[in-house]
């Protein structure tokens, strides 16, 4: 289980909100496509996903509905809202400048 | 956005039972397709379900952290731990019992002691200018007393100073209505034209006075009268067609212009102001007039401050004015002037004493919650276990101090809550005790001021008493409290006793701030009751009457002479005469007056006391004749003009002189027809008498016989040898005899008025005395407890000690040391505060100075003793343990 200050603040709710974006996704779909996604470097569980996740809903980034997932179970999906595209986009744009700056720092020979 | 959040923040609160299962459903479901994966990945159903949930980590700790983030689960957690607290008082009702008794009778009596000040101080007034509402006093350089102002001063304030936008001048008086019916004695007051449009009041029907309206001339006869909304309903039936109508009102003749609206008064006044009428009533007599004469100090100054100027300004800029004054005229040498915001005059002398009741009243409740404070951490000892267990099982420190803090909270609105009750049903008593006369008091009740009070208060109190026994209680070590011996050497209770000591240190101090504060002020009233009046006020009946003007041709010496005859007659009146103000009321006339052989323009001279007095007067009030002779039948208008002064008159201006036989000119009181009233010769001299309230100075008073300077509204007094209330019938028939229109009012005796004027520091005296009881037993108990505590802590060493064969003295001395020297060191620093404080008593002491050393030896000995037997008896009790009891005792 990865604790939520093993990734930088605020890049949780970054990662949820892309993923969520993408399509309407439960909990544990989230969790796996992230690991997909960063080729298993990033994993998180529930123990941090689940308090972001119930936060974005608290601030209205995201809301939820509940549904029977592909195998089966019930499950709460959560999809973004409008205010949360609006935040994506501004959260990747925030995160675009430093993450670049730093890879050229850090890479520079 | 804020509203949205809020919405939330309800919405969670409601439906946490719905919120928990679905999150109950959520986490249920993900660790279902965690062991899904795992399945799909080759482990057996049993293992990839232990995995899952080994990797989703502590299910509780998840779903405490989701609620975390929710809106509200900080107001969710405090109703969960509100809960919890009342289950934990419910398990322990004798300590819930005391804590909440003491905390209801605390905050019960701030609250009520707040209401009171509340409506009497602080409430605004309810003009539409009340910010900007000030009196201006006249201020007696000598004693710094405020005293009233006369016209041609209040004429010169007016049109020198620029701070004020208006100034208005006005007074009380006494009338008789004469209407188709009986004839009614109203209370009324005489004001400048200006001073309702000062106020920013305007009539409900009518006018206000015309500026022109304050000189006798534009008056043409009849001067106008505004009538209060509930005369006007009460004698006019409420009728409009009453303006323009001319009523005869003291025998003259006066034009309604206005009804004031309902509600409406001023001056706030305990006796209701039932009409108005200008100025202009005073400046009969053309130059002789009372309005002409600077030593005539009978106004109240009313200022509007212009939007901008402050009080300060104001004082500054009067400061100047009063200065160039007093070198223009004589009479105001010893005078300057002082600005008061009108609210603050209001409450007047009741200021003081009620501010320091409320002080007062506020150190108790701090007292108790000290008490509360060492009882909690009391029990802080016996729940060492369960906070220990709290903390093991991964509560924050933070997170148990909130909970113990919120436990206090319940307490203390419990407390609260019931202490509403307890102010509630004392208000009326506090109502009824409290002087009558004092301005706005019937105002005093349940509103929603006394409301938010109660539970600021009770909030306050929670978190003061709650606040180290929380911080106290959860610092706790983990092994410590759960280990089976704990308790035997702790450093827990070393730094318990600690913080018992210091709460011992400050309950002290604060109970001997009070009790002496409470001592000062017991022997300043013993002062008071015992002081020379110059008077005997035991069994004299008074009352007041207006002579009929409408009885043509009798003259106001003989009517009122007819009235003192009959009464004379009355069985059981021993003597009985009339004067024009009486003592004890605090209604001198003032007058200038000019000295034989010193002649003075009427502007400047020096002011004394007037009354009108009947023969026999002295006799019946029992007052001294040190000098000369009383008046007689023959001092008439046919006779030589004549006065008797008091000692201080003769003092200040005939030191060293016979005064009988000299002369003086008073301003007022002329019977010998128009023009300046004569000069008069001194006939006797007559001890100093308490004129305006016990505690006032004597001031320099010229008599005069009613039948040389006539005067319509007269005090009858009578010497009774029996009880003097059971002559008031008697009275009021024989009176109703002469005329049956003359209607006698304010019917008192003069041991009431003596009594009324004890009413306020007999009041304040009572309830600091009981505040500083309640202290001093609320501090012995505190004291009791530490020992006690300290004898618990260390029975076994007791116990050792005595086996080893240690003397029962020493053991004694040792362990009342630890009561001792927090109680010690608490009077040592009350009396250090008390020393610096008690100097706002200073006001409300009568002879005896704020730093008496009497009163704080007394008091500290009293303390002193007093914690001695706190001490003495539990360290008595554990001295004498059997020590083979207590070694086996653990």
């Amino acid at each position: 289980m990865s604790k939520p200050t093993d990734l930088l603040q605020g890049t949780l709710d970054l990662l949820i909100l892309k993923i969520v974006a993408l399509e309407p996704a439960h909990g544990w779909a989230i969790a796996h496509r992230v690991r997909q996604m960063s080729r298993d470097v990033l994993q998180m569980g529930q123990g941090a996903l689940c308090p972001a996740l119930h936060k974005l809903e608290q601030n209205g980034l995201n809301r939820s509905q509940r549904a029977v997932s592909n195998n089966n179970r019930r499950a709460k999906y959560y999809m973004l809202t409008k205010a949360g595209q609006k935040a994506l986009a501004e959260e990747s744009a925030a995160w675009d400048g430093p993450s670049a700056a730093i890879t050229t720092v850090i890479t520079a020979v | 956005m804020p509203i949205r959040r809020f919405y939330r923040c309800c919405r969670n609160i409601l439906r946490r039972g719905r919120i928990a299962e679905d999150l109950d459903e959520e986490l249920r479901s993900y660790i279902e397709m965690v062991a899904d994966e795992k399945e799909r990945a080759g482990r057996t159903s049993e293992e990839a379900i232990r995995e899952a949930c080994r990797e989703t980590g502590k299910l509780e700790q998840v779903k405490e952290r989701v609620l975390d983030v929710k809106a509200g689960a900080s107001v969710d957690r405090f109703f969960q731990d509100l809960g919890y607290g009342l289950r934990m008082l419910r398990r322990n009702p004798g300590f819930a019992i005391i804590a909440i008794t003491i905390l209801a009778l605390g905050i019960g009596a701030t609250t009520a002691i707040f209401s009171v000040v509340d409506a009497v101080v602080f409430k605004p007034l309810p003009f539409p200018n009340a910010d900007r509402l000030v009196r201006i006093n006249s201020v007696l350089a000598a004693t710094g007393n405020g005293d009233v102002a006369s016209y041609p001063d209040f004429l010169d304030w007016r049109t020198r100073s620029r701070a004020f936008e208006r100034m208005a001048a006005f007074r009380t008086n006494d009338f008789t209505l004469v209407g188709d019916r009986e004839a009614v004695h109203l209370h009324g007051a005489v004001v400048s034209a200006e001073l309702f449009p000062l106020l920013g009041v305007k009539p409900l029907i009518g006018r206000s006075f015309l500026s022109k309206e304050d000189e006798p001339s534009a008056a043409s006869g009849a001067n106008p009268l505004i009538l209060s909304y509930s005369l006007w309903q009460r004698e006019f039936s409420s009728d409009t067609s009453v303006l323009g109508v001319s009523i005869r009102v003291d025998g003259h003749a006066f034009i309604v212009v206005g009804v004031m609206p309902q509600g409406f008064q001023f001056p706030i006044e305990a006796e209701p102001i039932e009409l108005w009428t200008t100025i202009a009533v005073d400046a009969t007599g053309g130059a002789n007039a009372m309005t002409a004469q600077r030593g005539a100090h009978y106004l109240d100054v009313e200022g509007l401050l212009k939007p901008n100027a402050s009080v300060k300004q104001a004082e500054a800029e009067m400061a100047v004015i009063a200065t160039t004054l007093s070198k223009e005229h004589p009479e105001n040498k010893a005078r300057s002037a002082r600005v008061v915001p009108e609210v603050e005059g209001l409450a007047g002398k009741v200021r003081a004493p009620l501010l320091v009741l409320l002080g007062a009243v506020c150190c108790v409740l701090l007292i108790v919650c000290v008490n509360v404070a060492s009882l909690l951490l009391g029990r802080a000892v016996g729940r060492r276990k369960e906070m220990a267990i709290r903390a093991a099982v991964g509560a924050s420190r933070g997170r148990v101090i909130s909970q113990l803090l919120t436990e206090s909270l319940a307490l203390s609105l419990l407390g609260g809550a019931l202490g509403l009750v307890v102010a509630v049903s004392s208000l009326g008593l506090l109502r009824r005790i409290l002087p009558p006369e004092i301005p706005r008091l019937e105002s005093v009740g349940i509103n929603g001021h006394l409301l938010i009070f109660a539970l600021v208060i009770s909030t306050a109190s929670g978190i003061v008493f709650g606040l180290a026994p929380a911080l106290q209680g959860s610092r706790v070590t983990l092994t410590e409290p759960l280990s089976e011996n704990w308790g035997r050497s702790s450093s827990g209770g070393k730094a318990q006793g600690r913080l018992r000591g210091a709460l011992v240190i400050g309950e002290v101090a604060l109970a001997v701030t009070l009790l002496l504060g409470a001592g000062l002020l017991i022997q300043s009233f013993l002062h008071l009751i015992h002081v020379d009046l110059g008077f005997d006020p035991n069994h004299v009946l008074t009352f007041e009457v207006n002579s009929p003007p409408e009885n043509a041709g009798a003259s106001p010496h003989q009517f009122f002479g007819r009235i003192v005859q009959q009464i004379s007659t009355i069985p059981g009146v021993s003597s009985a005469s009339a004067d024009a103000t009486l003592p004890l009321t605090g209604d001198a006339m003032r007058s200038s007056i000019e000295l034989e052989g010193q002649p003075m323009p009427l502007g400047s001279r020096p002011s004394a006391n007037f009354n009108v007095v009947e023969p026999g007067f002295f006799r019946t009030l029992r007052i001294k004749l040190i000098q000369g002779r009383d008046f007689t039948e023959y001092d008439n208008v046919k006779s030589t003009p004549v006065v008797i002064v008091n000692r201080a008159l003769a003092q200040r201006f005939f030191a060293n002189q016979n005064p009988i036989g000299k002369h003086v000119r008073p301003g007022i009181g002329n019977g010998y027809g128009p023009g300046e009233p004569p000069m008069r010769e001194i006939i006797g001299v007559i001890g100093d008498i308490s004129q305006g309230g016990v505690d006032a100075e004597a001031s320099p008073e010229v008599y005069a016989p009613l039948a040389q300077s006539p005067f319509g509204t007269m005090f009858i007094a009578l010497r009774t040898s029996g009880d003097a209330k059971a002559m008031v019938n008697a009275v009021r028939r024989q009176v109703m005899m002469i005329d049956k229109n003359t209607p006698i009012y304010h019917v008192k005796t003069l041991d009431q008025y003596l009594s009324q004027s004890f009413t306020l520091p007999r009041v304040v005296t009572l309830l600091l005395s009981g505040f500083g009881s309640i202290a001093l037993i609320l501090a012995c108990l505190g004291v009791y407890g530490v020992v006690s505590y300290v004898t618990l802590q260390r029975t076994r060493e007791v116990g050792i000690r005595i086996a080893l064969g240690a003397p029962q003295a020493q053991v004694l001395m040792m362990i009342m040391a630890e009561g001792l020297r927090p109680a010690l060191l608490g009077i040592v620093i009350g009396v250090g505060v008390a020393f610096k404080l008690t100097g706002v008593l200073a006001s409300l002491l009568f002879r005896v100075k704020p730093t008496d050393l009497a009163t704080f030896a007394a008091v500290s000995a009293l303390l002193a003793i007093v914690t001695l037997m706190a001490c003495y008896i539990p360290a008595r009790r554990a001295a004498k343990t059997d020590p083979m009891c207590s070694l086996r005792y653990e």
